[in-house]
């Protein structure tokens, strides 16, 4: 249990030092979120009148989605150079501790990318006097992530060794989160034009969105050191 | 410590070892040798625990234990690939591998064992990426970090490619402290020559010929 | 040869059941009070649908087989119900549409069943492109099993948002009852009928797909034999 613990937390700290080596890495992601919110203003013009709740909210959820793929897909590609990973699976390291240490890694990373993009929306929108930067919406923001985090570590591990990733991920991600992005947007509507509270959210999107995390959280962690074992 | 059994092991349809009985004790190097393409990196991949074989059977025991666990008490030095994060300097990588085993160096450990592959320089061991490092400091690394695992058995898939002249000396006095000690060795290496001082025992691996 | 024969055989029995509840279907049900004649594409696209869905399940236990099984041959049953996963969805989606056109007044409604199962197919492809990009071995198996399973536990999540976006902002509970509408009596059996054969006409191409997928591999397993 204490090793287990450790390796977790080795794996963490290692996935950060990482991070901080290659500042492309998480970078991108954030510049890559500005350039949609940018060209989703030019696209859709001066949001205002009765839907601006939505679009703003719609806006958001379809930059975090994009950006926060652009960095699962990529996640384990420092893993992949010299045959670390290979290395790694002759370490008596556990699975489970493995997986957990790669999925707080990408929980914290996607938070650095969501949260930006949360509030990037509400200060380039500030006119329309909606802002997202609330309590409730981040915390289905935030619920939203925690199942998108999940799968995304088993994605990219399954990924990894087929030629096409690049194309592969975004084909095989997108759909299997398309109720995250549904549930998210529409849990947030609520919150924002309807002002419905968390708890009554709770018997229905947020709900889903629970159920979601817990299902993708248990298949990563079944399902990762399956991967993993020795063939 | 290391007794592998009638191994076989195919891949998809194409048998690649067929029978392959070998043993190591503490102290001994085994010296596995074949032409190319004979099964020589499978045997130790499956060794290392990365490839399961089809029928046989490996077991190791450590001071009349066996161990359930091969992982635990094996390090496992690849033939093309040194393990080392690019980006990061050479005590981060150390560290880290070090760690994962529930091990915690101190610095001086590890700039000790640098010191004896020639890497301890202060400019040289820290902030500067691996990536930077030729072929031969890169492999030279690694052996530092098979060296730092504690471990009793090593496998090493062709440890002395890259090394220079030097290189090969302090490979062979490392390898001779880890035999002393009580651990094992089992070696892939086209160049025999540096490990003949040892007396290894050899393994040759018989390519399978079509029938 | 006696095998091929048996092979044939069975091919022109599913053509035959097909042939015949088709037309039952088509020509000799009674015709739909509201809608007419053009209620009859239910005999192909419920069916269809079915079988999708139903492929789906049959997906996620070979992949559970062939986790815990690891030298079985699960793996390639898998890819063959996802083949066969992927044709049914591709009709459902087509008859949707042309019933869609009539009932709708378009050919595309942005309709519960039918988004999940647009979806469906799309994660179908994704799992042949995957297994196809990769190299051949227990490791694929292990990853296009875990993908297996992880789109049948996603479906019913689908699903469940899709239903919600199309229908309610503010959706009571997680599961709500609710009774399907009437139909004919006459109508059920025929329809019972089509749905038992297309599902059996989808076992069927699953199983020669299969055959197929395990020559190719004793083909292969023969040509490494001939050379050293």
């Amino acid at each position: 249990m204490k090793l287990l613990f450790s390796q977790t937390m080795t794996i963490v700290r290692h996935g950060f030092k990482i991070e901080w080596a290659n500042p492309e890495r998480w970078l991108s992601p954030i510049l890559f979120a500005i350039t949609m919110l940018i060209l989703f203003s030019f696209s859709v013009g001066t949001i205002e009148g009765p839907d601006t709740a939505k679009l703003l909210v719609a806006e958001t959820y379809l930059t975090a989605f994009f950006s926060l793929q652009i960095s699962f897909a990529r996640f384990l590609e420092p893993d992949q150079q010299d045959g670390v990973f290979s290395l790694l699976r002759t370490y008596p390291l556990s699975g489970s501790a493995w997986y957990l240490g790669k999925y707080i890694t990408v929980m914290i990373m996607g938070l650095l990318i969501l949260i930006p993009t949360i509030f990037l929306t509400s200060f380039l929108h500030a006119k329309s006097g909606v802002s997202l930067m609330s309590i409730p919406v981040i915390t289905v923001a935030v619920t939203a992530l925690s199942g998108m985090a999940a799968l995304g570590v088993l994605l990219s591990t399954m990924t990894m060794g087929s030629g096409s990733k690049q194309i592969l991920y975004p084909l095989l991600y997108f759909p299997l989160t398309a109720p995250v992005l549904i549930s998210a947007v529409e849990a947030s509507k609520s919150i924002l034009v309807d002002n419905v509270n968390l708890q009554s959210l709770m018997s229905s999107w947020l709900g889903l969105l629970l159920i979601f995390g817990v299902m993708s959280f248990t298949l990563g962690i079944l399902l990762f050191g399956e991967l993993v074992k020795a063939e | 410590m290391l007794k592998v059994s009638d191994l076989h092991f195919g891949y998809r349809f194409r048998p690649i070892l067929q029978g392959v009985s070998c043993e190591v004790s503490a102290g001994e190097i085994l010296h596995i040798v074949g032409t190319n393409g004979s099964g020589k990196t499978t045997l130790m991949s499956i060794l290392a625990g990365l490839t399961k074989e089809t029928a046989g059977s490996i077991t190791l025991t450590c001071d009349n234990q066996e161990i359930a666990d091969r992982r635990q008490k094996t390090e496992y030095l690849p033939a093309e690939a040194n393990g080392l994060y690019g980006k990061m300097d050479a005590m981060d990588n150390l560290r880290f591998w070090q760690k994962l085993r529930g091990l915690s160096p101190s610095n001086e450990d590890i700039i000790a064992a640098l010191a004896q592959w020639d890497l301890d320089h202060p400019l040289i061991r820290s902030n500067f990426p691996t990536e930077k490092y030729s072929t031969g400091m890169k492999r030279r690394l690694a052996l530092a970090r098979v060296q730092l695992s504690g471990t009793p058995l090593w496998l090493l898939d062709e440890p002395l490619y890259g090394l220079d002249a030097k290189g090969i000396v302090q490979f062979q006095s490392i390898l001779s402290q880890h035999l002393d000690a009580g651990g094992a060795v089992a070696v892939v290496s086209h160049d025999t020559v540096p490990l003949e001082t040892f007396r290894p025992k050899v393994l040759e691996i018989e390519k399978r010929t079509a029938s | 040869m006696e095998s091929e024969k048996l092979h044939v055989g069975m091919s022109l029995l599913m053509i035959g059941l097909v042939a015949l509840t088709w037309t039952w279907g088509l020509k000799w049900a009674p015709t739909e009070l509201h809608m007419g004649e053009v209620y009859r594409i239910i005999y192909v696209h419920v069916p269809a649908a079915f079988t999708a869905f139903f492929s789906a399940f049959i997906l996620l236990i070979a992949s559970i087989v062939t986790l815990i099984k690891k030298e079985s041959s699960a793996g390639l049953w898998g890819r063959s119900v996802a083949e066969v996963g992927l044709i049914f969805t591709v009709l459902t989606l087509a008859t949707g549409s042309i019933w869609g056109r009539p009932t709708w007044g378009v050919w595309w409604e942005w309709d519960a069943r039918l988004t999940t199962t647009l979806i469906l197919a799309l994660l179908y492809c994704g799992y042949l492109i995957l297994y196809s990009s990769l190299a051949a071995g227990p490791q694929r198996n292990k990853i296009a099993a875990t993908l297996g399973i992880i789109i049948a536990a996603d479906v019913p999540i689908i699903y469940k948002s899709v239903t919600w976006w199309r229908t309610l902002h503010q959706p009571p509970t997680l599961i709500r009852p609710g009774g399907e509408s009437t139909i004919d009596p006459e109508m059920r059996i025929a329809l019972v009928s089509c749905m038992v054969v297309m599902i059996i006409v989808g076992a069927f191409l699953t199983y020669q797909r299969y055959r197929n997928l395990a020559l190719a591999e004793e083909l292969e397993k023969l040509s490494y034999e001939q050379t050293p």
